[in-house]
């Protein structure tokens, strides 16, 4: 029943207004007793007095007040009579306002500045009447125990009140005669109270009911409907006191004149008047030293003189310990030394110039656009490491920003200095690259596909320019040898040969008089004259160079038998190959890979790899002889060539060349150039140096004069490398060019001096691009013009280009 | 006040230029001197060409361009004068021109195999192909007349007069057709007169002087060869170059044609000739450009070498502009070298124009002025240039090209190595405009004029 009782009673008081009757009534029920009853109860009546002060008039319309639904709790007790009154709406709302319906001492606080804002109302002698006779015993306790939020006790202390001997100014005096007694008290009497002499002092006059109500109709000047506690009389409110009623429940600062925020008077200006305030000339005493802090400060220096006071604290013992490390200063005293790797020397530090004064003449100052730039720029790339700023004064420098910083980073230097100077080697690495000349210098070379020759089916696998400059030649997997008019790309003539077996090699042979072309298909080598292309004298010339042969078979085969059985038929072709030109065949053992003309187009090599013992040959068109210098051979014969000028031929075998010496018939030298299979040889014009390509990507020139290994190795192209070719106007177009598998031709320059006193230049000039790889296969075969600087390319996509 | 109106005026003749127009072409000549206008430096070739339109009172407006100290308006007065360095105090000579349309695409022609020749005189277009057949069509696109006598590929055909035509190709001979012209298609007969023998090699080039009935051949075995048209004047054939007879009697039994040799052959030359001409104002005066990079001047008279320059690169064609004495040479290189033939001239090339991405293998001038002309290039396209308009650059004058030709058959793309669209010939009419010859076997005809 009392937990109950409590928490009703709480409640009871967190809420506005019970009236002052209920409150006596609670107040006086012995079993509702608490330890903190009477501390609320005191609060309760405190704060209510005002209130139920003001309302008692308007008891009989309490009922509706109830109704109307305020803002309260719903179980709170119906004495909640308030009137309608604009004010006690405002009231009110200030409360809620406030937010805290449960906050007591809130509460009572606002209740509180009510009060002490209006000025007539009497309160605080009825507080105390009522807190005599309710609660006797409150003298020993002063606080009431709560529960807290989180569930602890919580000691609310009573404001402490002013007690009527007390000699608080702030209590209001006392506008009425009949002491600190409410005048419920009175009710059933006529009288109010009793004034010094006894007398009883009349109620005021009440109107009857029809009075109230003409009343409330014409209002006089000043109602508020309420009555004065104090003297029971209507409360009139003037103009003023409405205002501040309003204003605080507006939680507006009360009172007209108050001005919350007000110009600041600066009372202690740092401004200098012109007219000082006070014409006294300055104290003696600013300009002299004081006399009495010398004395002072005299004393401290004869303390510390004798030792009374240490101007330091005594290091303890680690700090003892840490003055044993020597901490070595480097560059104490740095005396001028000899040059030495372990001696660094201080850096010297420029003196500080113009711009690094704190007052920079003007033309040392960024503008706007070099101070954006150095901003932006990152810090490495600062020309310099601060900002030259402008102070008018040297007081105005700030402190240094960056201090911390550069510290740090003066730690690192230190930290990460090299203990030891490196002698380091002060070149540029562009310089130790050889002096190359400018492929610009070295024009003209062919940069660009001129003609394409599209008609092969199949992979072209070689082609061959005509030694006059106007045919190519081409042959290719679909077993037709097909000439072609150089620059146009119009095919002017074309033979089948074999329906199953490529052609491997056409090769023009060389010289002007005759125009011959060699194709080898199958085992077979094949002579042409291009009938429609040359004109009745080189027919003849072309017909004599072939057809001599047989007249010389024919008679020195009788008188100088062969002492071997020959590997080789020379023949006359078909019928049919005969009407188209073809006027020689050779039948070898296996068929021929390579073929290469001697200079003056006698003398023929062929390789045919199959064969073992007969791989080389080198055959004679004047007597139409083969023969077999080679009987057996160590390693897989590859490519062969003659010596343009000596009687010198190379043999190319998978991973060596051999150079013999054609006269004498001995080996002259075999030159290693570190390829592991190698596919291509050309020499040069020259005859001194030899040009070898591999299928592992190399590239070999061989100086012959310098040594056996090569002069240079060129690794460019990603695949296999198929054929390399000098000029053959070596003097006039210092050039050479290999193809590759990965599709590419690649041009050089390599001019070679000819008396040999200085090296060969070589410079990449241009990577063609133009062919397309088909099945792992990218340029099979190049040429080059005789005279200009245009080459031909024979691409596995079935096409031929050129390129000038 | 005072101070606005001097200020107003000097900021007006800031802005002006006197200018002085003038014109070499007598038909758009001014009716008045007008003596030096000032105009302001803000005009464009436009506001001129208007200007002089209102100043000859045209009916329609003429659109023309105009040449300062030799180059072209292109910017504004403005800019051309800060270009050039020229001050605006000084009155400029202005040259007015005629301008050049654009060349449309106008016709094509199909031909059966490649066209690697063509020329027009008299509204009649010729072409030689490489199926070895001579055709004349009239501008209807239909062939008028059909010559066949060559045994291999004609590489060359021109117009001497427009009733006989000269012919030669990849078969060593040159010949002399006689042609009766028809209006209906196939009517026109054309008939061999002169099979004209002395080349060892294809005939890659010959050039014509009508009234001296005299024809230049340019071939491949290094020789010029210098022909007459009328079969009397020529000597005999040389008869080791003649077909042998036997197969001669097989091949044709019929009516023999009279065989003549050269004049002369001219030597020289360490390779190819590549194309012949000559001199437009002097018919005894004959140039060649070979691909052994040289061009030669020739005396026809003497038959003798007058003069060699040599290039740094292969020369397939040759073009005389006469007015301004130059040779315009079509090299491997991929540009036209504009070479100055008289024995004063220092240095071998004068200008370079540039554009082509192969080699240049047809030239032929403007008939309008003798300062534009068109190159036909293996890359497939047409140029025309105007060698007034060049720049200077590091080493000589670089011209480009004022317009470039398409083939219709190449469909706007762009082909490696112009494969399939080459242009091997190329004629520039006065009335048919622009005819180029081509791999694409098209024989394409671009108007200046609007077609009718």
């Amino acid at each position: 029943m009392a937990i109950p009782t409590l928490s009703r009673k709480r409640k009871l008081v967190t809420r506005k207004s019970p009236s002052l009757e209920e409150d006596l009534l609670v107040a006086a029920v012995p079993d509702g007793r608490l330890d903190g009853f009477s501390e609320e109860e005191d609060s309760n009546a405190e704060e209510s007095v005002g209130e139920s002060d003001l309302e008692d008039e308007d008891d009989e319309i309490s009922g509706e007040e109830l109704d109307s639904g305020d803002e309260l709790d719903s179980d709170e007790i119906p004495s909640e009579d308030d009137d309608e009154d604009g004010i006690r709406k405002q009231l009110r709302n200030l409360k809620t306002s406030n937010g805290s319906n449960g906050d007591l001492v809130h509460t009572n606080g606002d209740r509180r500045r009510v009060r002490s804002t209006s000025p007539s109302l009497p309160s605080v002698s009825v507080e105390r009447e009522l807190e005599r006779a309710g609660s006797p015993e409150d003298d020993s306790a002063n606080y009431t125990i709560e529960k807290d939020a989180n569930g602890n006790t919580r000691y609310v202390y009573r404001p402490i009140d002013p007690v009527y001997d007390s000699d608080d100014s702030d209590a209001p005096a006392t506008t009425n005669t009949i002491g600190d007694i409410p005048l419920s008290f009175y009710e059933a009497y006529p009288h109010i109270g009793y004034d010094i002499n006894g007398k009883r002092i009349m109620r005021p006059a009440k109107g009857e009911a029809l009075d109230a109500l003409l009343d409330s109709i014409d209002l006089p000047k000043g109602w508020t409907g309420l009555t004065d506690p104090a003297t029971g009389k209507p409360l009139q409110l003037n103009r003023e006191e409405l205002e501040v009623l309003r204003k605080l429940t507006r939680n507006e600062a009360p009172g007209d004149g108050y001005d919350p925020y007000p110009d600041m008077v600066e009372w202690f200006t740092s401004k200098t008047e012109i007219m000082p305030l006070s014409a006294a000339p300055e104290p003696k005493r600013r300009f002299i030293p004081s006399k009495h802090e010398a004395k002072r400060v005299m004393k401290i220096v004869r303390a510390i003189r004798e030792g009374r006071i240490l101007p330091y604290k005594a290091p303890s013992e680690e700090e003892q310990e840490d003055l044993d490390v020597i901490n070595y200063d480097l560059w104490a005293n740095e005396a001028p030394r000899p040059d030495h790797p372990m001696n660094i020397p201080a850096p010297k530090l420029p003196p500080p110039g113009y711009a690094e004064s704190y007052h920079p003449p003007p033309e040392y100052l960024p503008d706007q656009i070099e101070k954006q730039a150095w901003e932006d720029a990152e810090e490495e790339d600062r020309d310099k490491d601060f900002l030259p700023t402008d102070h008018t004064a040297l007081r105005k420098v700030p402190g240094y920003a960056r201090f911390i910083k550069d510290r740090f980073e003066r730690c690192l230097d230190l930290y990460l200095a090299p203990r030891v100077r490196r002698s380091k080697l002060n070149i540029d690495p562009e310089s130790l690259l050889p002096k190359l000349p400018s492929p610009d210098e070295l024009r003209p070379f062919p940069t660009v596909c001129a003609t394409q020759y599209v008609g092969h089916k199949g992979r072209v696998r070689t082609v061959s320019v005509s030694p006059c400059g106007r045919y190519l030649a081409s042959g290719g997997d679909d077993g037709t040898v097909r000439v072609w008019a150089l620059f146009t790309g119009r095919q002017v003539w074309s033979c089948k040969f074999s329906s199953d077996e490529a052609v491997n090699i056409v090769r023009w042979r060389p010289g002007r008089d005759a125009l011959i072309l060699t194709a080898c298909a199958g085992d077979s080598v094949y002579f042409v004259v291009p009938l429609s292309l040359c004109d009745p004298n080189h027919e003849v010339a072309s017909r004599a160079v072939l057809d001599d042969g047989f007249g010389y078979a024919t008679t020195s085969s009788t008188t100088t038998p062969t002492t071997k059985p020959t590997s080789s038929k020379w023949t006359r072709p078909t019928q049919k190959l005969q009407d188209a030109g073809v006027l020689l065949q050779i039948t070898l053992n296996a068929p021929p890979k390579s073929l290469s003309y001697h200079r003056r187009g006698d003398y023929f090599s062929t390789v045919s790899p199959a064969s073992t013992s007969t791989a080389v040959s080198i055959h004679t068109l004047s007597k139409h002889l083969t023969q077999h210098p080679f009987r057996r051979l160590r390693g897989l014969a590859q490519t062969t060539s003659f010596h343009p000028s000596k009687a010198l031929f190379f043999l190319a075998t998978r991973q060596s060349v051999r150079v013999y010496d054609l006269q004498a018939q001995n080996l002259v030298k075999t030159l290693q150039p570190g390829a592991k299979w190698i596919s291509s040889l050309d020499v040069h014009p020259l005859g001194d140096n030899l040009l070898l390509g591999s299928y592992d990507r190399r590239l070999l020139w061989h100086d012959l004069d310098l040594s056996l290994t090569p002069y240079k190795t060129l690794r460019y192209h990603s695949k296999a490398i198929r054929a390399v070719k000098f000029h053959p106007n070596s003097g006039a177009v210092p050039l050479f060019a290999d193809c590759s598998d990965d599709g590419s031709v690649q041009i050089f320059h390599g001019k070679v001096v000819g008396d040999g006193m200085e090296n060969a230049t070589i410079v990449p000039l241009k990577v063609l691009k133009g062919h397309r790889v088909t099945a792992g296969l990218g340029v099979l075969d190049l040429d080059w013009h005789p005279k200009e600087p245009w080459c031909v390319s024979a691409g596995a996509d079935g096409r031929c280009r050129l390129w000038c | 006040m005072a101070t606005e109106d001097a200020t107003a005026p000097a900021q007006q003749r800031q802005s002006q230029v006197r200018i002085h127009l003038h014109t070499k072409s007598g038909d758009i000549e001014l009716p008045q001197d007008t003596g030096s206008i000032l105009v302001s430096t803000e005009l464009k070739r436009y506001q001129l060409s208007t200007l002089v339109n209102r100043l000859l009172e045209t009916d329609k407006p003429l659109p023309l361009e105009f040449l300062i100290n030799g180059q072209f308006l292109r910017t504004s007065l403005d800019e051309f004068l800060t270009k050039n360095g020229i001050s605006a105090e000084t009155t400029l000579s202005v040259e007015y021109v005629k301008a050049l349309i654009p060349p449309i695409y106008s016709a094509s022609y199909e031909h059966d195999d490649w066209i690697s020749s063509v020329d027009v005189r008299s509204q009649r277009i010729l072409s030689g192909s490489y199926d070895g057949l001579l055709r004349v069509w009239n501008m209807s696109s239909e062939v008028v007349g059909t010559g066949q006598s060559h045994t291999s590929s004609i590489k060359a055909a021109k117009f001497i007069s427009p009733t006989q035509i000269a012919s030669s190709g990849m078969d060593r001979t040159i010949r002399i057709w006689k042609y009766e012209d028809a209006q209906a298609a196939g009517a026109a007969s054309l008939t061999p007169t002169l099979e004209l023998y002395g080349h060892k090699a294809s005939v890659d080039n010959i050039a014509v002087h009508g009234n001296s009935s005299r024809v230049l051949s340019a071939s491949a075995d290094h020789s010029i060869g210098l022909w007459s048209t009328k079969k009397a004047e020529a000597p005999a054939a040389p008869e080791n170059l003649l077909p042998s007879a036997n197969k001669r009697r097989k091949l044709s039994n019929a009516k023999q044609l009279p065989q003549r040799g050269p004049l002369s052959m001219l030597q020289g030359h360490q390779s190819q000739v590549g194309d012949v001409c000559f001199d437009e104002k002097d018919a005894t005066v004959g140039y060649s450009a070979s691909w052994d990079h040289s061009v030669k001047t020739w005396d026809l008279t003497t038959s003798t070498c007058v003069d060699t320059r040599t290039t740094a690169q292969s020369l397939f064609s040759i073009c005389h502009l006469p007015e301004s004495s130059l040779l315009a040479t079509g090299t491997s290189a991929r540009h036209i070298t504009l070479i100055d033939p008289r024995a004063s001239a220092t240095t071998i090339s004068a200008m370079t124009l540039r554009g082509h991405t192969n080699a240049v293998v047809s030239l032929a001038r403007d008939p309008n002025t003798s300062y534009q002309m068109v190159s036909g290039s293996h890359d497939g396209t047409c140029r025309v240039w105007d060698i007034r308009s060049v720049r200077s650059e590091a080493s000589d004058q670089v011209g480009e090209s004022v317009y470039v030709i398409e083939r219709d058959s190449a469909k706007g793309k762009r082909v490696v190595a112009g494969e399939g669209v080459k242009v091997f010939s190329v004629c520039w009419d006065k009335d048919v405009g622009i005819v180029s010859g081509s791999e694409d076997k098209q024989l394409q005809i671009n108007s200046s004029k609007p077609s009718s």
